[in-house]
């Protein structure tokens, strides 16, 4: 740490330290306390400045709810993130003043409530990414409880059609924007600087920023239930176009909340980038990266090519609803399939950066559970980028029946198909691992091996989705439902809990209840095969995918999914409150509980506050199990050794 | 291990088997598509017995006992094993591709003998025009429910007024999207008479679920005789017509017990008729948004039955209101 410092006085200038501010002056610092005035001010601002124009510009009415939205949407997160102290550095370098020393104070969480400021600490951020995103998985999850209910009994019985579509719409974005793409940023926030022997994120203050933009981002799509006339956007997740153009003002929320999780994503993406290409330990080569950090590497960069067209997307459904443009309006010139286009050419490798994570969290617990090298490292870490690009290739599979240009029908199917390839070396080398291992049957490995065989079947349904004449079929129908929870709730989520619990001891220095996780997994595992695997046949016979109301010949099995799911959503609870007991009075976690290898577990858990104290030397593969003196790294000149890891001193607090 | 294998393929068949997993198949290009779907189903099912039989095998045989502290083989991969796994995948996924190619090509086929119906969507109703069939006087046959011809090919024009939705009748297997602005395309040739549902696949607003009507498959006798009874139906003109044409046009969102409907899309006919003159009834249906239920969102109804139906059909129908509304009281 101290070598840190230095280097940083000595090449900045700097002003002397700030004093601790005091009175009114307690007002004007980065925190809370300025959020309470300059939100609601920059929400006068907005007001002010929406009707103002109008008025200027001699619109009536002066009040229109659509324009006062996108305002608000736009300054007030600006105001909050100002307020928080996203800007104060930056702030203070554009305006020509002398920037202030880095003291770092921003650094290390020594109370609870250094969670809730911005903090550039990677492990801190880390931690808030996981906790916002369970909070925003528990409140996506009671809306597919409400849908559940809906859906016990054909016919409209708890909520009307609008409230439903509103449900699975919030529900999705929910899941896909605020869960599973920010909650592996989060894990690998914490775990990728550890990994490769670096002290922090290759830009920390991006970080804490790209963090605060997220729970902005969600509680706008939150509160769209609250906007009225219409309530929530209720055009589904994919919110097509023209449907979405024509809904209630509750859309816009989607839209706008979209552009702040894509920022977040950016950001994060850029950063993992940056950190994973400069900032490896020396000796760390690419061939000797953990696949974890191969796997952040192939996402990250999927999405900072792909996220901007979402963005597009939106934004021009938001010009086409407040500005008029008519870009997907046929009556305007517009072309409503174009929306489709842009839309999945990001939607679809979003599906990779909801998956590719998970592949490299899978493989580092199977690997030292099964207490065996990965099997083909490199065709794994190859076969990664194989998927990365591949899937800018595949968008319109989803779109075989939407009425595009028939011939592209053929070329989109023959490269979803073929990115099966590289997902199955994947899933073979993964069975491989385990042959002639030691299989410790954690919890963390529970939820692995649970991935794996969720996925093979999620995958499978992909290929039926895949052949063209299948799909015109199936597309649309519940089958689709079941395939994309197959893949991202037995594929994704079971990753997310497995590195939850694989590095729970390393972020909390507590160990959780062995017990108890391992009656998560097998209630999750039941719940939800009993759940959505009844979904593929209900799809092929003929229930179409996001209604409300549906034919009572699927009355019986509606009936049982509701009931599965309810079991599957109590299973949660066990996991909430697994994480906060054992976060509280679990028993005190060694460094290396799991005798891992990587560098995250070759210091104190949780790790030093910057991380190494001295910087490790990699000196060869991460995963080299059972081969006697073979080693990933030196630390404090001692060598790190599977099963025997040194168990170094409580570093400096 | 190849005991467990075979066990996961044996009851992987059972279910693929036993299981009736898609509807009837009442299409020509039904057959074709289950032919593909069995085909992927087979080699799916081949696959996850693969997986699931090293996965239990190797769960099973290769634990560790309590407190053991051993690692296990230093394998570290086997490049005769990866190139295995690469090409035979490979084969598979092409051999997939290959046949689905080959069977969309036969299934979208369009014979040069076929009939042709249009299809307009619009929220939350079908309508089936059938270019050629004269109903009246330069007015062309349409219908709220699709009536075809047993063994006749239908090539599908399909199109929007309002946002997206689909075509689907799950008996038949095709699907296509209907989209404003554009004009899409099926084929459907219908092997086997019966009453099928017509669905909207395509989330299109607070009607979607019940943006429903049936597809009728009739033999070339009935078909005709069907024709002369719309011809009839259209030129009595009065209420005579009102009901069926209330069951077609109305019906998949509003309930009337007269007629036997229960949709709940929009207002309960039977609670908010009663009481209301021909002029109201007749501007409620021409201009649906002048005046809106409590509890209803202007903008849901379509706006242009106006056009739609004739003058006599319009009549026919508000009469038909006037007297049945309030009958399920």
């Amino acid at each position: 740490m101290a070598v840190d410092v230095r280097e940083h006085e000595e090449h900045v200038a700097h002003a002397p330290p700030p004093r601790r501010r005091t009175g009114i002056r307690r007002f004007t610092g980065p925190g809370w306390l300025r959020v309470l005035w300059l939100v609601p001010l920059s929400f006068g601002i907005a007001t002010g400045f929406a009707t103002g124009a109008r008025a200027a510009l001699g619109y009536e009415p002066v009040w229109n709810l659509q324009v006062l939205i996108v305002a608000w949407t736009i300054i007030v997160p600006l105001g909050f993130l100002t307020a928080i102290g996203g800007f104060d550095y930056w702030a203070r370098y554009v305006s020509g003043r002398p920037t202030l020393p880095e003291d770092h104070s921003g650094h290390g969480a020594y109370s609870w409530k250094d969670y809730f400021r911005v903090n550039t600490d990677h492990k801190v951020i880390g931690i808030q990414y996981v906790v916002t995103t369970i909070f925003f998985f528990v409140a996506a999850g009671l809306m597919a409880m409400f849908m559940r209910a809906e859906l016990a009994q054909p016919g409209t019985q708890f909520v009307d059609t609008n409230t439903f579509n509103g449900l699975f719409s919030v529900h999705a974005s929910l899941m896909i924007f605020l869960f599973i793409i920010p909650a592996f940023a989060g894990l690998g926030n914490y775990v990728i600087p550890l990994m490769i022997g670096a002290p922090d994120m290759a830009f920390p203050r991006l970080n804490a920023l790209s963090y605060w933009l997220l729970p902005i981002a969600g509680l706008m799509m939150m509160s769209s239930y609250l906007v009225p006339d219409g309530g929530a956007f209720a055009a589904g997740w994919t919110n097509y176009a023209p449907l979405s153009v024509e809904q209630p003002a509750g859309n816009l929320m989607f839209q706008m909340g979209v552009q702040w999780a894509g920022a977040s994503s950016i950001m994060t993406a850029l950063n993992f980038l940056v950190t994973i290409i400069t900032m490896r330990a020396p000796g760390m080569s690419f061939w000797r990266m953990p696949l974890l950090v191969w796997a952040n590497f192939a996402t990250s960069t999927l999405v900072v090519v792909a996220t901007p067209f979402i963005a597009g997307s939106q934004f021009f459904i938001m010009f086409d609803r407040v500005l008029h443009t008519g870009f997907f309006e046929p009556g305007k010139g517009g072309d409503v399939i174009a929306y489709q286009h842009i839309f999945w050419f990001y939607s679809h490798p979003a599906v990779y950066i909801m998956m590719l994570p998970g592949f490299g969290i899978a493989s580092e617990v199977i690997s030292v559970f099964a207490r065996k090298p990965i099997f083909g490292y490199r065709l794994m870490a190859l076969s990664l980028m194989a998927i990365l690009i591949l899937g800018f290739s595949v968008w319109a599979h989803h779109m075989f029946v939407s009425g595009m240009a028939t011939w592209l029908r053929i070329p989109m199917m023959v490269t979803t198909l073929v990115i099966a390839v590289p997902t199955g070396i994947k899933v073979f080398s993964w069975l491989a691992t385990l042959w002639e291992g030691r299989l410790h049957f954690k919890t963390p490995m529970l939820f692995a091996l649970g991935f794996v065989s969720m996925f093979v079947i999620g995958g499978l349904s992909g290929i039926y989705l895949g052949s063209v004449p299948v799909d015109i079929h199936a597309s649309d129908t519940y089958f689709v439902v079941a395939h994309i929870h197959y893949v991202l709730f037995g594929g994704s989520l079971f990753t997310v809990f497995a590195g939850i619990y694989y590095w729970f001891p390393k972020m909390t220095g507590r160990m959780y209840d062995e017990r108890l996780g391992k009656i998560h997994f097998w209630m999750t595992f039941v719940g939800f095969n009993v759940t959505f695997f009844p979904m593929h046949w209900v799809g092929l016979q003929g229930m179409p995918r996001r209604v409300a109301d549906y034919d009572p010949a699927f009355g019986n099995w509606n009936l049982a999914i509701s009931l599965a799911s309810f079991a599957l959503g109590a299973s949660t609870l066990v996991f909430l409150y697994n994480m906060i007991v054992s976060w509280r009075r679990g028993a005190r976690a060694p460094a290396n509980p799991w005798r891992a290898l990587t560098l995250e577990w070759q210091v104190s858990s949780p790790p030093p506050v910057f991380n190494f104290d001295e910087i490790p030397q990699v000196v060869g593969s991460p995963y080299e199990y059972g081969v006697r003196g073979a080693r990933h790294a030196v630390m404090n000149g001692k060598p790190v050794e599977a099963g025997r890891a040194p168990e170094r001193v409580e570093a400096m607090h | 291990m190849t005991l467990v294998g075979l066990a996961a393929g044996a009851v992987l068949a059972a279910v693929a088997i036993f299981i009736p997993w898609l509807p009837d198949e009442a299409s020509r290009e039904a057959g074709l598509i289950d032919n593909a779907f069995w085909l992927v189903t087979i080699i799916c099912a081949a696959v996850f017995a693969v997986v699931a039989g090293v996965s239990v095998y190797a769960v099973y045989k290769f634990r560790a006992p309590p407190g053991d502290l051993e690692d296990g083989s230093p394998i570290h991969g086997h490049t005769g094993l990866e190139i295995v796994w690469t090409v035979v995948p490979i084969a598979l996924v092409v051999a997939i591709a290959v046949y689905s190619g080959v069977a969309l090509g036969q299934a979208e086929e369009i014979p040069e003998d076929h009939t042709v119906i249009e299809i307009r969507a619009q929220q939350f109703a079908w309508n089936f025009t059938y270019p050629g069939i004269e109903l009246q006087e330069g007015r062309q046959l349409s219908s709220g429910e699709l009536v075809m011809r047993i063994d006749d090919p239908v090539e599908f024009r399909i199109t929007a007024e309002d946002v997206i939705h689909s075509f689907w009748v799950p008996e038949f297997r095709m699907k296509q999207d209907a989209v404003p602005g554009i004009t899409t395309r099926t084929v459907v040739t219908p092997t086997k008479l019966g009453t099928y549902p017509v669905i909207c696949a395509e989330l299109c607003g607070l009607g979607h679920p019940t943006m429903r009507s049936q597809a009728r498959v009739l033999t070339a006798a009935q078909f005709d005789r069907w024709v002369e009874e719309q011809r009839r139906l259209a030129a009595e003109g009065a209420s005579a017509g009102g009901m069926e044409l209330f069951a077609q046009q109305c019906g998949s969102c509003h309930t009337l017990a007269d007629a036997g409907t229960s949709a709940q899309t929009g207002p309960d006919l039977d609670s908010v008729l009663p009481g209301q003159s021909a002029e109201e009834i007749r501007e409620s249906i021409v201009e649906p948004d002048a005046e809106v239920s409590q509890g209803f969102q202007p903008g849901v109804m379509p706006g242009n039955f106006g056009e739609e139906l004739s003058e006599q059909q319009l009549d026919g129908l508000v009469e038909y209101l006037r007297e049945s509304a309030g009958g399920g009281e």
